[in-house]
């Protein structure tokens, strides 16, 4: 039993290396001297000099933001009030539109950027930023999924007991349901931020001339092929950033 | 009156429904469910935009061994690393949520944190490793055990590789959760009573965290039956996906009726399959 655990425990010490060992080599490679890895030559920061000095990259970050910011508050303005319909009235039709809410979230992304394009060609809407953020708000179903799960929690007797005081459907969705749901709107809004941020297939698609986003910034670098040390600075910067902004969601949660 | 009021509320009920569903549904029609309705009239060349060469030819070419093999090799691709996923996964889900103790919050935020990352980066971070003057060449070369660099990248082996290492934190995480939900108590009884570990593991432990098993399985299969990103970065043209298939016929060939064609294909596929599964997991679970 003893030897097994310890097994158990080599195993999944492995595992993590596995996991982590790629994201460790490219921060460690971040402050190599060197174009070419392998070969360790000195300590440098030139890299993280070059990333902060290329204009193009911060606008890239900036479109990112902005696409990114927009395509979720239009997410949660679409998925508050399909939730609260969802899990709170009954009619003709509603299993029907709860499958179409899911298929958004399963479809091959190729397949959607792919057709959001034919539609744009076909509409003749000329393609850029905004086009890109329409396609990512597409994905509003990210935060219903968590929103519902949470109206579905809360019991029906706080609604009654707020009509029976008097209160009238409105008011008490502003004053009982919304204060209830806030948490899930925070976590399914961050979800969607990360999904909208992290995108690069649904942006290709649907990004027109000179609209560059992050991650098509990356793929244009990482796909010239070759190792671009560049990428190794954004990456750890990346990291050092979504993991704050993590820690601070995790501290608000748990207050 | 009762019953005027009661169709008035009714009314307004209906009314409502209206004013909150019926924004977010419009969206969703334009930018969701009219672009596949495009998609679909392309794929039978309705618009003329290349020689009408019948209603099905693109269909027909879809379903020439060339593209059907790419498109068994995305299916099989896709099932091996939600295998590989599960077998490997599931010690390390079972480790973090019934060994480590106080530690299993951190160790279990620890599996997802490469996921802070963008998928393009940590994707690009397995180039590193692999590539010709990348991590295991230059540490073999430098002890002597190879003279010339290992092909270790563009090609399947990158791939699958690429494929797990993606994945896996998505499979671990539900079943993580599932496990630790486990009732300790159950494990207990059963050595009790005389079973060994394995027999455990098998009657009890997994039979208990089947919902985990499922969930991971549906989070690691669809997306890795799209994947279009790592047989990209990592790949070469003879391991290309279904998706990146559609990426050559859109954007090297132009051929938009084709990749329409191919799109309209993967799409029914990947639904029909989520939908088998659904309902077959959906009357297991019900037992």
């Amino acid at each position: 039993m003893k030897v097994g655990d310890l097994a158990l425990k080599v195993y999944t010490a492995f595992i993590f290396m596995f996991l982590f060992a790629p994201i460790i080599v490219m921060i460690v490679f971040s402050f190599n001297n060197s174009r070419f890895l392998g070969a360790w030559k000195g300590f440098t920061l030139k890299w993280y000099y070059e990333l902060f000095r290329d204009r193009e990259l911060w606008r890239c970050l900036y479109n990112s933001i902005w696409v990114a910011s927009l395509a979720t508050g239009i997410g949660v303005v679409f998925a508050i009030p399909t939730a609260y319909v969802m899990s709170r009235y009954y009619f003709k039709g509603k299993t029907t539109i709860d499958s179409i809410l899911y298929i958004p979230i399963v479809i091959p992304e190729i397949a959607e950027g792919l057709t959001l394009l034919l539609l744009y060609v076909w509409a003749r809407i000329p393609r850029g930023g905004l086009t890109v953020m329409l396609g990512h708000a597409v994905w509003f179903p990210v935060i219903y999924i968590v929103i519902r799960a949470r109206i579905t929690g809360i019991p029906k007797v706080y609604e009654e007991a707020a009509r029976v005081l008097g209160a009238n459907e409105i008011q008490t969705f502003f004053r009982v349901i919304l204060p209830l749901i806030a948490p899930g709107i925070i976590s399914g809004g961050l979800l969607m931020f990360t999904w909208s941020f992290d995108d690069f297939i649904k942006a290709y698609f649907t990004t027109g001339p000179g609209f560059m986003t992050l991650p098509l910034k990356v793929w244009s670098m990482a796909a010239r092929g070759g190792v671009t040390p560049e990428l190794n600075a954004l990456t750890t910067m990346w990291l050092i950033i979504s993991s704050s902004l993590a820690i601070v969601y995790l501290k608000i949660q748990k207050k | 009156m009762s019953k005027k009021l009661v169709s008035i509320i009714r009314r307004e009920r209906i009314l409502r429904l209206i004013l909150l569903l019926g924004p977010p549904l419009i969206f969703l029609t334009i930018f969701f469910l009219l672009p596949f309705v495009i998609c679909f009239l392309y794929s039978f060349d309705i618009f003329g935009t290349r020689t009408f060469r019948g209603w099905f030819y693109y269909y027909m070419k879809v379903f020439q061994p060339l593209y059907f093999k790419i498109f068994l090799r995305t299916l099989g691709i896709a099932v091996f690393t939600t295998f590989a996923c599960l077998v490997l996964g599931y010690p390390v889900a079972y480790c973090i949520a019934l060994k480590t103790g106080r530690f299993k919050s951190l160790l279990i935020t620890l599996v997802v944190l490469p996921y802070w990352v963008s998928f393009l980066l940590r994707t690009y971070a397995l180039k590193n490793i692999l590539a010709r003057r990348g991590i295991i060449n230059m540490l073999l070369m430098g002890l002597g055990i190879i003279s010339e660099p290992l092909p270790l990248l563009y090609n399947m082996l990158a791939v699958i590789i690429g494929m797990i290492y993606n994945y896996l934190p998505f499979t671990i995480l539900p079943l993580y959760a599932s496990i630790e939900k486990l009732d300790k108590k159950l494990l207990d009884a059963a050595r009790v009573l005389g079973a060994n570990p394995l027999k455990t593991f098998i009657y009890i432990t997994i039979p208990l965290t089947k919902p985990g098993i499922i969930a991971a399985t549906i989070l690691t299969f669809v997306p890795a039956l799209g994947e279009f990103i790592v047989p990209a970065l990592l790949g070469g043209p003879g391991t290309y996906f279904y998706g990146n298939i559609i990426w050559v016929a859109f954007i090297k060939m132009r051929n938009w009726c084709l990749g329409s064609a191919i799109s309209i294909i993967f799409i029914v596929v990947t639904l029909t399959l989520i939908m088998l599964y659904s309902k077959y997991v959906g009357e297991e679970m019900t037992i």
